[in-house]
């Protein structure tokens, strides 16, 4: 097998990857920086944000501020020191997108202008229309090109992370095309995979966005955190679950039900659909359920009307959406509302790190969705996701970087290099099986759609993670139907659901124990935030009998928590 | 939660397992519903039908560009594009054109991708403003004027419709593009760096105009080509040949260096009247700079006098007074000729009394329809082919003789692409007894260009294998067809260079329609 190396590889192009990149190859142009992912980096989930990014620019606004509405909007679940860091490092990474080219919408005076959000008490979502994310992604690529220390790996997948004696040596990966091994010897290793809402039926996320990082973090001993809080996005396109940006609502988009009412009026009477994420969704969720949804031929849902924003307007500032709309849905969004319903959109859980990026694994540093450095807590607010990868890539890179100028590379053990070869290659493309990828994701999609959802019950929760382990066993027994080498894009799906499996059981595992309900996790037989007892995060390790739990207390600094209305 | 089937598609996906080397073709039956996606149903054949099925896909919402194919001989997204809409009951699916093919739909995309290395997808600024951590300013009207051309997804689609790509020098629709949007962004001042890199490679677009008609995200690729061109020009910074075109356009009003004087000569032994003796007439002909010099084109002038006068048509030209029309001129970049000879022209047309222009060249009738100032006229003017075909309907063209040959018909992209006339040239073809009219693989909006707009005829070319002329000449000999007939006299010339290179001038000959015509009569 052939042997690769590199000072630090990037796992995943995304935002996160590319920023962490950047930062990297600048804070030292003599280390080598290697970014691998399974698509071109153009092709990430990244692409996909849409509304904004948060960050403070203008008088009015304050680091304070952006600080309470992100706390406040985690129910309380976020680490106050982390945030803090967070909100101050954010606007230095808008004026860097600037510098780079990005086309930030702006104002009349030239300046970069701000949306209102979710969640957020000011307007500080700097925005590109609706394809912030797309913008900031193609602007990233490009800077990242121009560094030749940075070398990159299109198209392979990683399979896993190889962790020895608490430090990292290196990843084992296919390249997809020619189908072969190779071990990639790392000082540091910076994960950066993104989220695994693809576990859902109905999701606004891309197919490949199957958490590949986080639980191969996991499987080398790495804690996974707070993975039971899950987001829910209020305005997924029914019926492809195609994000409808919470810019819409920014905009002045309304809420409606069936009978005509701006229904939010009874759920956050002050911010009405600028309400946090996890309560508009359940605000949609109660009204379906009792029978106030509009009815269509794909199931009830709720309308997001747009109209009275006007044709120039939605033009300017939505164009996207309204293209995606009529397209997809055939549904202009200037001539009649758009058809959405609560589609899984994050994880705030992931891999257990801290404001450095930093882990339990020297070396191994995490950014992104598939971090969890407590800035979101229990529910993150709209736009602080991509100030995240944006401020945290940056963070790792350079933390990476420090790590990698001090230390040695570690030889990758042949054992566990053997035993990787043997699973993918023997465990999964060879195995004799009779079970299905397609059957097995499906059923794991339909488990976590039904109970790990909006509303969440103990008894759910259980048979969700009975069923879950099942699949578990019966992917042991699966058949893969292409057992060529090149371009095996079902390999690449059972590599996947191997891995989602593992997510979805610590998911359910830490829903299942949490026995209050707090931002997005809501529990209908314990419907109250309890800070008394779950005033905590959780942390999953792996053990060969599921996931083993331990918590670990939440840092308040300014803002003890408090009763959370809107 | 489904939709009901509204019916049954054929989907023949064009396959190629990389293991076996061997290409081949799988047929399914998908049931198709309302809202489903090309995507959809690539994932229904891989879940149901088919796990070695290997295609790219991610966001499914037209952001990523993974998902580029061609269906029915275009190339589109998979994922933005609905079943029931194609309105075929069968689609045949293949990988993108002009890149290797990995496995089934998998193309190599690094060729694509490898085109960016040459420009700089980030602003250029000093690095002193840099360092300041401070916004630029930007105004929105500043941002407008490169905001759509910001959008490009990189799907590689337009990559996939270009002629010039097979030149590898050339870097591609998207990217020129990319290079534009830096050029036109107030924030950036490397205009001077980002010209450089494109000087000498730019000039292989044709005009065709493909990417632009098949860009998921409508980004006027084949007009910023053109723009950019225009800066080019204006630091004089252009090859030896395009100057020589635009030098000669300016010296002799056309662009074959040949005296103005001489314009007329095609018509020496035929009688033709012309301005300023004649004033009046049915028909205005506007003949063309190939036509009017060139002595190969020279014949389907004479061609349309013979067909014009067959069908009693009071014609006149503009005689020396006419001067190019300017289209290769103005997608060269030089604006400022361009409309030069347009005033010149439009002046000389408002001189005449005809009731209709008719052009024997795409390129002529293309600008004079599209292209401001001529636009603005709002001229009646027609290809020689729409009024051809009107004489059909009409019943007043009827060739009397037979042809008894194999012919093929190749669309000119400024015939068809630009101004979507397919049928008429056709309709005349078959207007001529025991003609057998066959269709290239390539046809209508999925046509290949020849490599001949743009002044690409007398610019430098590309090595025969790299040259588009030459592809569509292997493409209609896979036909057996003894003739490749077309509707311009630029295509007229590359094609026919390309069957000499080829060396198969005893098997296929290129001629005008006019010409194939004239033997009719």
């Amino acid at each position: 097998m052939e042997t690769l190396s590199h000072d630090i590889v990037i796992v995943g192009a995304g935002m996160a990857g590319l920023r962490a990149a950047i930062a990297a190859a600048q804070f030292d142009t003599k280390i080598d920086v290697a970014v691998i992912s399974k698509v071109y980096p153009v092709r990430s989930h990244s692409v996909c944000a849409q509304g904004g990014t948060a960050a403070l620019l203008r008088e009015g606004d304050s680091h304070d501020l952006h600080s309470w509405d992100t706390v406040k909007g985690s129910d309380f679940l976020a680490d106050q020191d982390v945030v803090e860091f967070f909100v101050k490092k954010a606007p230095e990474e808008i004026i860097a997108l600037d510098h780079w080219g990005l086309p930030w919408s702006r104002t009349e005076d030239g300046t970069i202008n701000q949306r209102p959000f979710g969640g957020h008490s000011f307007p500080r979502a700097c925005f590109a229309a609706d394809m912030t994310g797309f913008h900031e992604m193609h602007t990233l690529d490009g800077k990242a090109k121009t560094f030749d220390n940075i070398e990159f790996y299109d198209e392979w997948f990683v399979t896993s992370l190889l962790v020895q004696g608490q430090s990292v040596a290196g990843l084992t990966a296919l390249e997809l095309r020619t189908g072969e091994m190779a071990v990639i010897q790392a000082k540091a290793i910076i994960m950066a995979t993104g989220g695994y809402a693809r576990v859902y039926e109905f999701t606004t996320f891309s197919h490949t966005a199957t958490g590949d990082g986080m639980a191969m973090a996991y499987r080398a001993g790495l804690p996974l955190k707070d993975m039971e809080f899950i987001q829910f996005h209020p305005t997924g396109m029914v019926p492809s679950g195609i994000l409808i940006t919470g810019g819409a609502r920014g905009e002045g988009g309304y809420l409606v039900n069936a009978d005509g009412e701006r229904f939010m009026k009874r759920y956050a009477p002050e911010k009405m659909e600028l309400a946090p994420r996890d309560i508009v969704s359940r605000a949609e969720t109660t009204e379906i359920q009792e029978g106030r949804g509009l009815e269509g031929p794909y199931g009830s849902y709720i309308a997001l009307d747009l109209r009275h924003i006007g044709k120039a307007k939605i033009d300017e500032r939505l164009p996207l959406i309204r293209d995606v709309a009529t397209k997809l849905s055939g549904v202009d969004p200037v001539e009649e509302p758009i058809p959405v319903r609560p589609a899984a959109h994050y994880s705030m859980g992931g891999i257990h790190g801290n404001m450095r990026t930093e882990t339990p694994a020297s070396g191994f540093f995490v950014a992104g969705e598939c971090a969890c450095l407590n800035v979101h807590g229990a529910n993150r607010l709209g736009t602080n996701s991509t100030s995240d990868c944006l401020v945290f890539g940056a963070v790792a890179g350079e933390e990476a970087a420090k790590y990698a100028r001090s230390h040695d590379f570690q030889e990758p053990s042949r054992e566990k290099v053997a035993a990787e070869e043997k699973r993918v290659f023997d465990g999964i493309l060879g195995s004799e099986g009779d079970e299905t990828v397609p059957i097995i994701r499906d059923s794991l999609r339909h488990i976590m759609s039904q109970h790990v959802w909006v509303f969440r019950s103990g008894d759910g929760l259980s048979k969700a993670l009975r069923e879950a382990k099942k699949l578990k066993e019966r992917f042991a027994n699966i058949r893969i139907e292409d057992r060529e080498k090149q371009f095996n894009t079902d390999l690449v799906g059972a590599l996947q659901l191997d891995f989602t499996l593992d997510l979805c059981e610590v998911t359910i595992a830490g829903a299942l124990a949490r026995t209050e309900s707090r931002g997005a996790h809501t529990r209908l037989d314990y419907s109250k935030r309890d800070d008394e007892s779950w005033l905590k995060h959780t942390l999953a390790y792996c053990t060969k009998d599921g996931p083993r739990l331990e918590y670990v207390p939440v840092t308040i600094t300014k803002w003890p928590p408090a009763a959370r209305a809107y | 939660m489904n939709s009901q089937v509204e019916k049954t598609i054929e989907f023949q996906i064009r396959r190629f397992s990389p293991h076996q080397n061997r290409c081949y073709t799988s047929t399914f039956g998908v049931p198709a519903r309302k809202g489903m996606t090309l995507l959809d149903a690539f994932m229904f054949i891989k879940d149901n039908f088919d796990g070695t099925f290997a295609f790219r896909h991610s966001c499914r919402m037209g952001v990523c560009g993974s998902c580029g194919v061609m269906v029915n001989g275009k190339p589109m997204l998979a994922c933005y594009t609905q079943v029931l809409h194609l309105n075929s009951d069968r689609l045949i699916i293949e990988p993108l054109q002009h890149l290797p093919v990995i496995k089934d739909l998998v193309v190599d995309l690094d060729p694509f991708f490898d085109t960016y290395s040459k420009i700089r997808n980030v602003l250029i600024r000093p690095q002193e403003a840099l360092r300041r951590l401070e916004e630029f300013i930007q105004s929105p009207s500043n941002l407008k004027k490169y905001w759509d051309l910001s959008l490009c997804i990189k799907c590689s689609i337009c990559y996939s419709a270009c002629p010039a790509v097979l030149d590898d020098k050339f870097l591609g629709p998207a990217t020129y593009a990319a290079n534009y949007r830096f050029i036109s962004d107030s924030r950036d001042e490397g205009a001077d760096e980002r010209l450089k890199a494109m000087a000498d490679n730019i000039w292989q677009c044709t005009s065709c105009n493909s990417c632009t008609l098949f860009c998921p995200k409508e980004i006027r690729c084949a007009s910023s080509i053109v723009d950019e061109r225009g800066l080019l020009v204006e630091t004089g910074e252009i090859p030896k040949t395009a100057k020589e075109v635009l030098t000669s356009a300016v010296r002799y009003r056309n662009p074959m260096g040949t005296h103005p004087s001489k314009r007329m000569d095609w018509a020496r032994d035929q009688e033709v009247k012309t301005f300023p003796s004649t004033t009046k007439a049915d028909v205005l002909c506007f003949i063309g700079c190939a036509p009017s010099f060139d002595p190969r084109s020279q014949e389907i002038a004479r061609s349309m006098v013979s067909v014009f006068n067959s069908l009693d048509v009071d014609f006149a030209t503009l005689g020396n007074e006419e001067h190019c029309s300017g289209d290769h001129i103005l997608r060269l970049g030089e604006k400022g000729l361009f409309e030069i000879l347009a005033e010149h022209n439009i002046s000389t047309f408002r001189k005449f009394d005809a009731p209709r222009i008719v052009t024997l060249c795409p390129h002529c009738f293309n600008t004079f329809k599209n292209d401001e100032p001529y636009r603005n006229e709002r001229f009646d003017v027609q290809h020689y082919t729409e009024f051809l075909a009107e004489a059909v309907d009409n019943g007043r063209l009827k060739p009397a003789k037979k042809v008894n040959q194999k012919v093929t018909y190749h669309d000119p992209c400024f015939l068809g692409k630009r101004n979507n006339i397919y049928e008429a040239p056709r309709k005349v073809l078959r207007a001529i007894e025991s003609l057998e009219l066959l269709e290239l693989e390539r046809t209508r909006e999925n046509s290949f260009c020849c490599g001949g707009g743009a002044g690409r005829t007398w610019t430098e070319d590309s090595v025969p294998d790299k040259r588009p002329s030459v592809a569509r000449v292997k493409e209609a000999l896979k036909l057996d067809v003894e003739v490749i007939a077309t509707a311009c006299p630029f295509c007229v010339t590359t094609l026919e260079d390309a069957a000499k290179v080829l060396d198969v001038e005893d098997k296929i000959v290129v001629k005008d329609l006019l010409e194939l015509l004239r033997q009719a009569l």
